[in-house]
């Protein structure tokens, strides 16, 4: 075997640095953090919000946060698991169910606050680019869109959930050159396009081209939307129900469950010095009548 | 080549983060407050370049007297020749650490009110002052045996017997 000197010594890691803790798991970028929640001094303790929007696998989470040295307070948060109740079930992470869950947290956080009646935002949403007005007696909500690690390329679904927040009611200074539909060589937004976007439009156009082309493919993927009826055609007014609704009533549903009271263990419970004596005194018990039944055997052989 | 005394000059180690503590500035350092008449500490940090006090600074502790965007006002004791001026600079915030020189008196303020309250309700009067810690009181000595010492006559023939 070959003689491989060892990499890293005792010196290493001793010298090592460790990162800082969310760092390491690869989910805060401190750069952005630091710019984000800086508040001007000569503000003392007013909270500077971030209009937080996570992506999982199955799921989109938007939150708005305040920063404290505790630890974050997390305002009113809306998440897409809870379209259901509000008529969408299926296609859950997409761009407009993006829209449906930032418009859900814009209603939300405006109700929160009792500004919802001032605070109307864009009710009917065109795609093009909407900015709150100030109302006569508050000035509207304002929060800074805080993206996380994902990249900010035109159309990404972060920008619909922008989008929905803005419609919504909520001040967050942006800019349309990353909304869906934005034409690089113009330098414009095309409304259209971003409408589209918004009423699931995309989604439409993808059923239809594989309803021509790979009908079982269609039957396959879209299994669950045409268990519920849901085809290229009536897309759209499923989505204007789904905000009509979010508008009426944005309020959370508490579900009837009630936490478990224990709660589940992911890890092994440490056994006390007292339990690993004993099982210790098993185990060698065990080994030792195990050998005691060999010895028997070779005896009784012999 | 001359020694050179420019602003940063002979800092290399006084401004040296701390050893396993380089690279970003933890979050609090900006989420703290400072208001007008706070005591805080100046401590350079040396990966931030913007905002920086003199090196004289560093390890100073002063008051706020101004509050700004990103930075605080520091009204610092400086002696220059045979008498101590008050020298405002400003510093920004990653610069400063609020000072727990005055944490005691505040507490003591605290206490004082609440005790002077109460006394207040119960219509005593107490005195809040602080007194310096005085003599120890007397005991009795416990445990005591007399043990009377005498000198004894000295004796040439003992005292030889070793060494004669």
């Amino acid at each position: 075997m070959a003689f491989v000197k060892a990499q890293k010594s005792k010196a290493y890691f001793k010298r090592f640095q460790v990162k800082f803790k969310r760092r390491r798991m690869g989910k805060t970028d401190y750069r952005a953090r630091i710019r984000l929640i800086n508040q001007d001094k000569n503000k003392y303790n007013t909270p500077k919000y971030r209009f937080v929007v996570r992506f999982t696998n199955k799921d989109i989470i938007c939150q708005i946060v305040s920063a404290s040295i505790a630890g974050d307070h997390v305002l009113a948060a809306a998440y897409a698991h809870e379209l259901p109740h509000y008529g969408l079930e299926v296609g859950l992470t997409n761009y407009s169910a993006a829209y449906c869950t930032g418009l859900l947290l814009s209603r939300r956080v405006l109700k929160k606050l009792e500004m919802d009646e001032e605070y109307e935002g864009n009710v009917e949403a065109t795609g093009e680019d909407y900015s709150v007005e100030p109302a006569e007696s508050r000035r509207p909500f304002r929060a800074l869109l805080d993206v996380g690690l994902i990249k900010t390329t035109t159309g990404n679904r972060v920008f619909g959930a922008l989008k929905g927040a803005l419609d919504g009611g909520l001040d967050i200074p942006h800019s349309d050159k990353r909304f869906a539909g934005f034409n690089k060589d113009s330098k414009q937004l095309d409304a259209e396009v971003h409408r589209k976007y918004i009423y699931g439009g995309h989604i439409a156009s993808y059923m239809r081209t594989l309803m021509e082309d790979e009908p079982e493919k269609y039957q396959s993927h879209f299994s669950e939307y045409i268990k519920r009826g849901i085809e290229a055609d009536n897309i759209e007014e499923v989505y204007k129900k789904v905000h009509a609704a979010i508008r009426a009533d944005p309020t959370e549903k508490k579900s009837g469950k009630q936490p478990p009271k224990e709660h589940k263990r992911y890890n092994l419970k440490k056994l006390t010095y007292e339990e690993r004596k004993t099982k210790l005194i098993e185990r060698l018990n065990a080994l030792n009548s195990a050998a005691g039944n060999d010895d028997e055997d070779e005896e009784d052989n012999e | 080549m001359p020694a050179g005394h420019g602003q940063r000059a002979r800092t290399r180690d006084l401004f040296a983060r701390p050893f396993r503590k380089k690279g970003p500035t933890h979050l609090s350092t900006y989420l703290r407050i400072y208001k007008i008449g706070e005591y805080v500490d100046v401590k350079v940090n040396g990966s931030i370049h913007k905002g920086m006090p003199h090196k004289f600074y560093h390890g100073r502790t002063g008051r706020v007297w101004n509050v700004t965007k990103r930075a605080i006002g520091v009204e610092v004791n400086k002696q220059v020749g045979n008498r101590i001026i008050k020298k405002r600079i400003h510093v920004r915030v990653e610069h400063v650490q609020p000072s727990r020189c005055h944490e005691e008196v505040l507490l003591r303020i605290k206490k004082n009110d609440q005790l002077k309250a109460e006394a207040k309700a119960q219509g005593k009067i107490i005195s809040t002052k602080r007194k310096p810690e005085g003599p120890k009181p007397g005991f009795m000595v416990e445990g005591a045996t007399l043990e009377t010492v005498t000198p004894i006559p000295y004796d040439v023939v003992n005292d030889l017997k070793g060494g004669y």
